[in-house]
């Protein structure tokens, strides 16, 4: 290999956290102390060079890199003072920036300078929305109590689809298809060059229902029992956080697919279906146990993120609080919305409510550039691993 | 001085109980004729002033029968003339006795054998007495206490600094037209303090204008010595103008077979048209020491053929590119290799140290400073940082532009306009190839010593140093024990040619071997040895009418202390002597000797020694043990109750190479049935505190198996061995060992003769 140290990759990743980098004379402690490094091909050691040496195009297809889960164990060891956790987490960022689609919109999204413009361009769109579908009012407080949030864009009586459905899947559902597409767009073109760097023959593949089966599923399952997450040593607090977070997402999911199916089908058939569910509805109940551990998650991994910037001076970033903020962001608007429509305010309802859509189109929009695209680039690294060692990548 | 005696013997420390005092006092009083007494605790306020009393009644010469002489010697001195001997009861008799193992009943005789042993060294004790003087010092008539320091580089200018500093006048000599040396070409140095991360200004131009500036120090430049000759104290410098030949340049040695062809006109005369190496230069300079700072020269790294020094343009050194790097900018990617060996060899480039790592990683610093994107590759075996450097390091890495990777460097070519490394066994776990415009070879320092005899001594053994091959060249007396001494006494090297080492390792080591110079100047002075016997005032003698010249103490004396006339008759140069007495040893004759260490004396204690006849149980075997390694070990074996044989018979000696053989005929004549030299190691990792003492003594013990077996006894009684003192584990197993052997063989049969 003719290597050409790329230094401007070297800085990028020093400002992304990575400040520390540079300090590694590869004793290979971290290697050692990492629960989750195998025989095999352990990490961080060899990231640590590469990264050293400014060798990106290793770095971005090294699988390795997104199975680390930011235990901290290898940073709390190196007897060097370098942090090879924040370094791995910096080389992550900077893989879905370089990964995302389209590249202007990933990059806006890598640094707190596009900030401004990030939180800009959802609130013109939402705006505008609101602007053009003339149901630009703040209601009385009766009508608040009746409908809620659910005229915010109006109505009207074409009883099919909903005005209100209209104009938010206008805006969400092209966020959200983006935002998908992206990321598939980023984890296809990284599971080639992946192939690519371990040599493996794109001629021999498995069915889609074995590659479901044998890779995806066990990866999924992986995750959401934690296992690895659970085998971190100096930040294992960090599940407490996670883990009610991961599932709050996971009952929001549900209930926001039940709510689209309930309005949107059921409610054609039973048009009193329509309207906010009642507090005793399990679906409301499940929402707003979602919200809490939603808002305890975040909590805790907002308190973790802090103690780990104080106690071991890791650098705080953009990349890990803008998803920090992000999510506190929805949680807090939306369960703020709620107790506002109880306490009939609407003016601060619909205010709030604004900005709850606001902060969740930012999230659909920005998945694959920010720390949330982990959950779409770490599942591809768990499912990549595993058939990195399956017999289709042996057999060449 | 009249002499009068008195023998003390300790009850403390265990001793009494193990011994019967009153039976022991009386072998002295009947035997050796001397008045003992006993007192419980001879080291006390009490003891001394017991001993004190008596002195004050007349005594002057005491046998103390109590510890190792190691010990106590504060409390058992008794100020200048008086003379004291010890008897070592304690480690040596009483704490060596071999206990029964558990179960086993003692022998029968056990007490007997101990109080019989007790009584040896006790008339040993008493036979050293009678035959120790009091020794008077010898004074050079006019001492000069000038400091001759050769070489003007980095190392020389500081040792003359120190050495103005500390009061004596120096003659500073520098072979080129001007003070600096290497230093001279160099951009930045090493950070001499906290936190060590930040290259610091060259301060070479600074310490030459201090020097020029000092009026107790006188500098020649454009000038070499020619030649030395005298003694400590006492040397005469002759000087001549640099690259010149004179007829006083020091001579080689020829040897006594080389003058035989040189005399029959069959071989060239080497020496030809100069004078001989025992003529005095009445222009010569008198200095009383010389500090040794001729540096070194910059390997030379050809011979590696893969890295193509030599061959393709812009493969460089480390000196090379240290001095493009002051001239002007250097070029943007620069690799440099540390080791040449590619795999077969992980070893750095030779006479390398520690050095060539940290000058890596200083120019690499200088990649970075001279170019916007600048990248510097660091490819290394070793990574050498010691102490401090550690953290120079450090903050070296942290560098965007500098990329460190251990792994073999296999080859280097031609790509382009530019240069290709290739490097295997990367720590980027594949081979890897760097594109670079200039290769910067890791070269060593080789001492000037390796090509050149530098010191130019007129002496005897000639003009150089000894064994320099067993050290890669480098003149070491003993680089560990010894620091900056060399094999000639009153020579200090340091800087370059001491060690490869970095500027401020040199600033340390010439300050070092200034205050060796000095210390020799003034140990000269007072007519006391140096380093190791550092204070002691006896000195050889020798007896020299009946001398005959066979030239063995000139050839065998670690230090050329002797040089000699026309017929070889020696000539003794005592400040030049370190008193290891191997000439003592080597002496047929025997007409060297100390004043309180010569062949009668202790070959008196040999004969004092009982030896009792037809008795298996009372084998007799005398052990000559090195004062420096040995004897301390067999103390602490001692101290462990390690238990040594009651049959054998330790006498300290200086060192092995003073051992005469005429102690060891002595010896199995007396009727002893074996002996042996428990002594340092010798070979390349040496513990020799005379350097050669030890390896001459064990020649001596081959010639003497021969002589043996025409006399019809066993080779096999005689044994040399060899010892750390850190191995006092292994001294019961060498001793009853050899023991052992001996009783199987059985009593001398010359026993009684």
């Amino acid at each position: 290999m003719n290597v050409q140290p790329d230094l401007d990759f070297i800085r990028t990743l020093k400002e992304a956290g990575g400040d520390t980098l540079k300090k590694c004379y590869q004793c290979a402690t971290c290697s050692v102390m990492c629960p989750l490094s195998k025989d095999g091909k352990p990490f961080p050691r060899k990231e640590m060079i590469w990264a050293g040496w400014g060798m990106k195009d290793k770095l971005v297809t090294d699988p390795d890199v997104f199975l680390c889960h930011h235990c901290g164990d290898c940073t709390a060891n190196c007897p060097r003072g370098a942090k090879p956790g924040d370094v791995l987490s910096a080389i992550r960022s900077y893989a879905y920036t370089f990964y995302g689609w389209p590249q202007p919109l990933a990059k806006l999204a890598s640094s707190a300078k596009g900030l401004p413009m990030m939180i800009g361009i959802p609130v013109v769109v939402i705006f505008f929305m609101w602007l053009i579908s003339g149901g630009m009012h703040i209601p009385n407080k009766e009508f608040f109590a009746e409908h809620g949030y659910q005229q915010f864009f109006g109505h009207w009586d074409f009883k099919w689809y909903a005005k209100n459905i209209f104009f938010i899947v206008a805006f969400m559902v092209p966020s959200l298809g983006l935002g998908l597409f992206s990321g598939i767009m980023g984890i296809s073109k990284m599971w080639k060059a992946m192939s690519e760097q371990a040599d493996m023959n794109p001629q021999y593949r498995p069915s889609v229902g074995q590659f479901v089966t044998d890779f995806i599923w066990p990866s999924l399952v992986e995750i959401i029992k934690h296992s690895r997450f659970n085998e971190c040593g100096t930040h294992l607090n960090r599940v407490r956080g996670h883990l009610p977070l991961m599932l709050a997402f996971i009952g929001l999911f549900i209930v926001t697919c039940w709510s689209l199916l309930k309005n949107d089908v059921l409610g054609l058939i039973w048009p009193s279906l329509h309207g906010p569910l009642p507090l005793t509805d399990p679906f409301k109940l499940l929402a707003n146990v979602s919200a809490i551990a939603l808002i305890f998650g975040i909590a805790v991994l907002w308190s973790n993120r802090k103690k780990m910037e104080t106690e071991m001076s890791a650098q705080a970033t953009f990349y890990d609080w803008f998803l920090i903020w992000e999510i506190t962001a929805v949680g807090v608007t939306g369960i703020a919305a709620e107790l506002l429509r109880w306490a009939g305010m609407p003016v601060l309802g619909y205010i709030v409510y604004f900005l709850h859509l606001v902060s969740v189109m930012m999230l659909f929009l920005y998945l694959p550039y920010t720390k949330l695209a982990h959950l779409l680039y770490r599942t591809t690294a768990y499912t990549f691993e595993k058939y990195r060692e399956s017999i289709f990548a042996q057999n060449k | 001085m009249d002499k009068k005696y008195c023998a003390y013997i300790c009850a403390g420390c265990g001793i009494g109980d193990a011994l019967d005092l009153e039976a022991l006092a009386g072998v002295v009083t009947g035997e050796m004729s001397m008045e003992c007494k006993t007192h419980e605790c001879l080291c006390g306020v009490a003891g001394r002033a017991f001993i004190e009393a008596d002195i004050k009644e007349g005594v002057n010469t005491v046998v103390v029968g109590a510890c190792s002489p190691r010990v106590m010697t504060n409390e058992f001195n008794f100020g200048e003339g008086k003379i004291t001997v010890r008897a070592n009861l304690r480690e040596q008799v009483v704490w060596a006795e071999v206990k029964p193992a558990e179960g086993e009943e003692p022998h029968a005789e056990a007490a007997e054998f101990l109080a019989e042993t007790a009584a040896d060294y006790m008339r040993m004790a008493c036979s050293r007495a009678k035959k120790t003087e009091l020794p008077a010092p010898f004074k050079l008539e006019v001492i000069n206490k000038t400091i001759l320091v050769m070489g003007g580089g980095l190392a020389g200018l500081t040792a003359a600094k120190e050495s103005a500093a500390a009061g004596y006048d120096v003659i500073l000599v520098e072979k080129e037209d001007q003070l600096g040396g290497k230093a001279l070409g160099w951009r930045k140095s090493f950070p001499t303090k906290a936190p060590w991360t930040d290259l610091e200004e060259n301060p070479i131009q600074a310490l030459i204008a201090e020097v020029e500036a000092n009026p107790k120090i006188t500098i020649k430049t454009g000038i070499e010595v020619a030649r030395i000759t005298g003694a400590p104290g006492d040397f005469g410098v002759s000087f001549k103008a640099a690259n010149s030949k004179t007829e006083w340049d020091a001579p080689a040695k020829v040897t006594v077979d080389e003058q035989d062809l040189i005399n029959k006109g069959e071989k060239e005369d080497p020496n030809a048209g100069l004078k001989k190496y025992t003529s005095i230069n009445p222009d010569a300079t008198k200095v009383g020491s010389v500090v040794l700072a001729t540096g070194w020269k910059p390997a030379d790294v050809s011979q590696f053929e893969h890295l193509g020094h030599g061959v393709l343009p812009n493969v460089v050194t480390n000196a090379e590119f240290e001095k493009l790097s002051k001239a002007g900018k250097v070029p943007a990617k620069v690799a440099f290799v540390q080791s040449p060996g590619g795999k077969d060899n992980d070893k750095d480039f030779p006479y390398c140290n520690s050095v060539t790592s940290m000058v890596a990683l200083k120019q690499a610093q200088y990649v970075c400073e001279d170019n916007a994107d600048g990248q510097a590759f660091i490819l290394y075996q070793h990574m050498r940082t010691p102490g401090s450097m550690e953290l120079f390091y450090k903050n070296v890495q942290t560098n965007d532009g500098i990329f460190l990777t251990k792994g073999s460097v296999t080859k280097v070519e031609e790509n382009g306009g530019g240069l290709r490394v290739a490097v295997e066994d990367t720590l980027l776990g594949e081979d890897i190839t760097i594109d670079v415009d200039m290769v910067v070879l890791a070269a060593g320092m080789e001492p000037m010593t390796l090509h050149e005899k530098s010191i130019n001594l007129a002496y005897r053994q000639g003009p150089g140093f000894n064994d320099l091959d067993l050290f890669d060249g480098y003149a070491d007396s003993h680089f560990i024990c010894f620091p900056y001494e060399t094999r000639r006494t009153g020579v200090y090297a340091c800087g370059g040619v001491r060690k490869a080492e970095t500027m401020e390792e040199a600033v340390d080591d010439a300050t070092g071997a200034a205050l060796k110079a000095i210390q020799c100047i003034e140990s000269s002075d007072r007519g006391v040895s140096v380093h190791p016997r550092s204070g002691d005032s006896t000195y050889p003698e020798f007896f020299m009418q009946r001398c005959t010249q066979c030239k063995r103490c000139t050839e065998e004396c670690p230090f050329g202390a002797l040089d000699d006339d026309e017929k070889g008759t020696p000539l003794p140069n005592p400040t030049r002597c370190r008193r290891c007495g191997t000439c003592m040893g080597a002496c047929p004759e025997r007409i060297i000797g100390f004043k309180d260490y010569n062949i009668d004396l202790i070959g008196s204690m040999i004969k004092s020694v009982e030896v009792p006849e037809d008795d298996e149980d009372r084998l007799r075997i005398i052990v000559f043990v090195c004062e420096n390694d040995a004897y301390p070990a067999i103390d602490m074996a001692g101290m462990k109750r390690l238990g040594l044989n009651h049959m054998v018979r330790f006498i300290p000696v200086r060192c092995l190479g003073s051992v005469n053989m005429a102690w060891i005929r002595d010896a199995l004549s007396a009727g002893m049935d074996g002996a042996m030299l428990l002594g340092c190691t010798y070979g390349d990792d040496y513990q020799c505190h005379f350097v050669k003492g030890s390896e001459i003594a064990n020649k001596r013990m081959e010639n003497i198996g021969d002589t043996l077996s025409t006399l019809g006894l066993e080779p096999e009684r005689c044994a040399a061995n060899q010892i750390a003192i850190t191995d006092y584990d292994k001294i019961p197993h060498i001793i009853n060992d050899f023991v052992e052997e001996i009783v199987e063989m059985g009593p001398n049969p010359f026993k009684g003769f």
